[in-house]
């Protein structure tokens, strides 16, 4: 378990390598990410068996602040500064360090980081092929999840920091990867920007916490916040600014606007940051920082609100999209709300496992989407249809992923989604649970439609000449599958030591699989609807849509242009940024520069220009000087002396 | 008896003669001679008050005369030097006219 | 009878003077200058200072016009006669004037004791410059010698040491 340490170490040995030997490497030093990886995988189950057998009496091991669940801490001091020797509480000294925590949600998240990276990496092998730029392409893949998994190991605020805006960092990089076109570079500088905003917020918070506390770590926050030696108006701060950089990161209304573009990036990039991983890192942080979190009513009724918005409004967007990643890019917005609502309805347990099983379901989809547009060079559904001809192992393994998001029960996105109706259902208002249903009601429907219009119903002609997949990409794609389908199944108490993953991941105390009959009868009777509704109207079109269109066509313009919210960002930035901007830039331009750095400048070489006519060069003008200083002096000492 | 004064203020008077010399005139050769009517008013000043203060302080009255002695000899070596600046200059610039070198302008 | 001939000295020491710097002719101005060297020793003679006066008739008298007509000599050009003042003549005349009173004012407001010009023994004066002055008449005697040596190598045409 004190291995951990190496998984993202290996990775992050590897990105130098790469750069400097790739050209020269087989593969262009893509083996080498992969090996990296690969290695950390195995590292991962190394530490997952250690701390299965860890008890609190296992060195480094306690019984976790807050959560009250099973913690190992592994850490070196970083940096100290300050006084020797003073309290750091009074903040006349700071002490960080380099340290590992491993709990049951770090432990979650290495599994499924590792895992996805494993498989997008091979995936890669056969979708990057012949990239020019194949070695950088890796190499900010390695940095990426040596990032990825540092943020999830940090056992204190200020590396997790660090860590988290590394992964912006690669996000950008992977975003603006094929930066020869415009979209990918602005699409990029737009992830930067926005996602710096919250930042911002999440960095206000770090400190704020820290000027409370006088620690970075989380232990030693989470045990003041336990200890009440902060105050509830410092709490609910500190969450709320915490949680904007989480709106920042998981691509949170209103800071979800990125996501969407980011889909200028390599498919497989998208996969990987865009759906499983990266973008979880904010439900992460609110989870990791949950004993913070739950002592703030406010904090929490925001996470709900927010993550219910969000789930909503990117739900009925997903709807209306016509381009494939972009569906699934609305959709794992969608349901990054709803484990913010599951995380603000206190189901802790509930959105870590929608998260992971989300995870493997969307890198599934969104590899099965690079593969149609591999092959196809294709985004646009409404010219695809009836790929299953084809491409039938695309078909089969993107439909699997289709439907465990959608909630067909047994595969895992149904027990998933309904621990978190099960939550939302045991603690917020009744208006909150059945706006869930509804939002799981969509979240079927844009599955199936996406499903339905690209690989059934009639047969696009034009894709005639069209292939199937590599081996690389289908082989990854079917191990992420099998993981869409029976990841559920840990969710049950199955025979042998392991009791569920509420027993494993939990906060306060575990608990088994809580199910509601009603809601579970609801939301698979929903999903099974929504299905079928979408396959008659898509795949057999027996149902005519343009009755529908024409009733709520107005409402279909609003989401069809994604609420307009990117013409309202648009015209803040142009009417009230830049116009600020150029009152700055006149300050700066005017007053700074003309009166501040060139008065000076001005005036001493136009006083030279005036006053170098006294140096005549001829001797008798220095001769009369002296004459009249001699009378000027006389004068003086004359004046003086009286 | 010519009192002390008298002498100084000729010195003085004929100082301002010859610095009006250096100042206005265009010739090296006529700024040389300006400056010899300026040191001729300092022995001038020297020696009357050599004669005229004997015994005065710790000064012997002929003090002053030595003084004056120097000065002549320094006049003389400035003659030269200054005679071959100017020779120098004359046959370097074909001119001896201050007022057409100002090498050391802006 | 001694301011009689002060007057008469005097008037010539300023004349010569004057001569020297208004005169639009160098010779002339060098014959204004011998005269007002002349008649300052003619002052010195009033003051008992007969071997200064001696010596100012011969150095000044003789050497230094010698070296200066000279000088004219070897410089001359076509518009001498023309020679004048340079453009700053009447702020030089400012200048010089001021210069003038500020000195007379200043001697005239010095408060000295009235007392009567005394000769000094010829003897003393030598044995005076010989013991008590004997180092700086030597470093006069150097300083000569460099101002010799220094006209020579600046005067000379230079093409051979080249």
């Amino acid at each position: 378990m004190v291995w951990a340490w190496l998984i993202p170490v290996l990775s992050f040995a590897a990105v130098p390598l790469i750069i400097l030997f790739g050209k020269r490497l087989p593969g262009k030093g893509s083996p080498l990410a992969i090996l990296a990886i690969l290695a950390g995988f195995a590292i991962f189950w190394v530490v997952f068996a250690g701390f299965l057998s860890a008890s609190p009496d296992t060195d480094g091991c306690e019984i976790g602040v807050g959560t009250e669940a099973l913690t190992c801490n592994f850490q070196i001091t970083w940096f100290e500064a300050g006084i020797p020797g003073a309290d750091t509480k009074n903040h006349d000294r700071i002490e960080v360090a380099w340290g590992m925590t491993v709990d049951p949600l770090t432990v979650a998240m290495l599994g499924l980081a590792t895992f996805v990276a494993l498989m997008v990496q091979i995936y890669s092998l056969g979708y990057m092929h012949g990239d020019p730029r194949i070695d950088w392409y890796y190499a900010f893949h390695a940095l990426f999840i040596a990032s990825m998994l540092t943020l999830v190991l940090a056992d204190n605020f200020l590396l997790l920091y660090v860590a988290w805006e590394l992964v912006g960092l690669c996000s950008y990089l992977l975003i603006g990867f094929w930066h020869e076109r415009p979209e990918p570079r602005e699409a990029a500088k737009k992830a930067f920007i926005v996602t710096r905003i919250g930042d911002v917020g999440l960095l206000v918070g770090i400190l704020l916490l820290w000027s409370q506390v006088g620690s970075f770590s989380m232990s030693e926050t989470f045990a003041a916040v336990e200890s009440g030696v902060l105050s509830d108006g410092v709490i609910t701060v500190s969450a709320l600014l915490l949680f904007l950089g989480a709106m920042g990161k998981s691509a949170q209304f209103p800071f979800h606007v990125w996501l969407p573009d980011a889909m200028e990036g390599p498919t497989p990039v998208s996969a990987l940051i865009h759906a499983a991983t990266m973008v979880a890192a904010g439900v992460y942080l609110v989870a990791r920082a949950f004993p913070l979190f739950s002592a703030s009513d406010t904090a929490m009724l925001v996470v709900a609100t927010i993550g219910l918005i969000t789930a909503l409004g990117a739900a009925t967007i997903a709807l209306v999209a016509t381009d494939l990643k972009r569906i699934l890019a609305y959709s794992t917005i969608s349901h990054l709300g709803l484990m913010m609502l599951s995380l603000g309805a206190f189901g802790y347990t509930a959105a870590i496992f929608h998260l992971l099983a989300h995870g493997f379901a969307k890198a599934l989809l969104f590899l099965g989407a690079g593969s149609v547009m591999h092959s196809t060079d294709e985004l646009d559904v409404r010219e695809m249809g009836g790929l299953r001809k084809v491409m039938p192992v695309t078909a089969i393994l993107f439909s699997i992923g289709a439907l465990s998001l959608g909630g067909i029960p047994i595969l895992a996105g149904f027990w998933s989604k309904d621990e978190i109706l099960v939550a939302v259902n045991k603690e917020l208002p009744v208006i909150f649970i059945v706006l869930t249903l509804l939002t799981a009601l969509l979240s079927a429907l844009y599955m199936a439609r996406a499903m339905f219009v690209v690989f059934y119903g009639r047969f696009a002609e034009h894709f005639e000449h069209v292939h199937d997949a590599p081996k690389t990409m289908s082989i990854t794609m079917g191990l992420l599958a099998v993981f869409a389908i029976v990841f559920g199944l840990v969710a049950l108490d199955l025979p042998g030591p392991f009791k569920g993953i509420g027993y494993f991941i939990f906060y306060h105390e575990g608990h088994g699989l809580e199910l509601v009959a009603w809601l579970a009868g609801l939301s698979t009777v929903l999903a099974i609807v929504a299905f079928v509704y979408a396959y008659l109207a898509y795949a057999r079109k027996s149902i005519n849509l343009e009755g529908t269109r024409g009733t709520f066509g107005w409402a279909l313009k609003v989401a069809e242009n994604k609420y307009y919210l990117d013409e309202v960002y648009q015209w803040t930035v142009d009417r009230v940024v830049l116009s600020f901007s150029r009152f700055i830039a006149w300050v700066d331009r005017a007053l700074v520069n003309d009166v501040g750095i060139n008065g000076p400048g001005d005036v001493t070489r136009v006083l030279g220009d005036r006053l170098k006519y006294h140096v005549t060069g001829y001797v008798y003008t220095y001769a009369l000087a002296m004459a009249l200083g001699l009378v000027g002096l006389a004068i003086f000492w004359w004046l003086v002396s009286r | 008896m010519v009192p002390l004064v008298a002498f100084q203020v000729l010195s003085a008077a004929l100082f301002a003669i010859g610095l009006y010399g250096v100042m206005a005139r265009r010739s090296a050769v006529l700024i040389v001679m300006s400056i010899e009517l300026m040191l001729n008013a300092v022995n001038i000043n020297l020696i009357a008050a050599a004669s005229h203060l004997d015994g005065m302080g710790k000064w012997a009255n002929f003090d002053g005369q030595i003084i004056a002695i120097f000065i002549i000899t320094v006049a003389a070596a400035e003659v030269g030097l200054g005679m071959a600046i100017i020779l120098r200059m004359y046959r370097n610039r074909s001119t001896v006219n201050v007022d057409e070198i100002n090498l050391m302008k802006w | 009878m001694s301011w009689f001939l002060f007057i008469i000295l005097a008037f010539f020491t300023l004349a010569g003077g004057l001569g020297v710097v208004v005169t639009r002719n160098v010779v002339h101005a060098a014959l204004f200058l011998l005269v007002s060297l002349v008649a300052v020793a003619g002052l010195y003679l009033i003051l008992f200072a007969e071997f200064l006066a001696l010596v100012q008739v011969l150095i000044y008298g003789g050497a230094i016009i010698i070296v200066l007509l000279f000088a004219i000599m070897l410089t001359r050009t076509a518009e001498y006669p023309y020679i004048s003042d340079n453009k700053q003549w009447p702020l030089a005349a400012v200048a010089a004037a001021a210069v003038g009173v500020v000195l007379g004012a200043a001697f005239l407001d010095s408060n000295i004791p009235e007392t009567s010009p005394n000769s000094p023994a010829f003897a003393d004066l030598a044995n005076s410059l010989f013991t008590t002055w004997a180092i700086p008449f030597e470093v006069a005697s150097l300083v000569l010698l460099v101002a010799l040596i220094g006209a020579i190598i600046i005067a000379r045409t230079g093409e051979d040491n080249r």
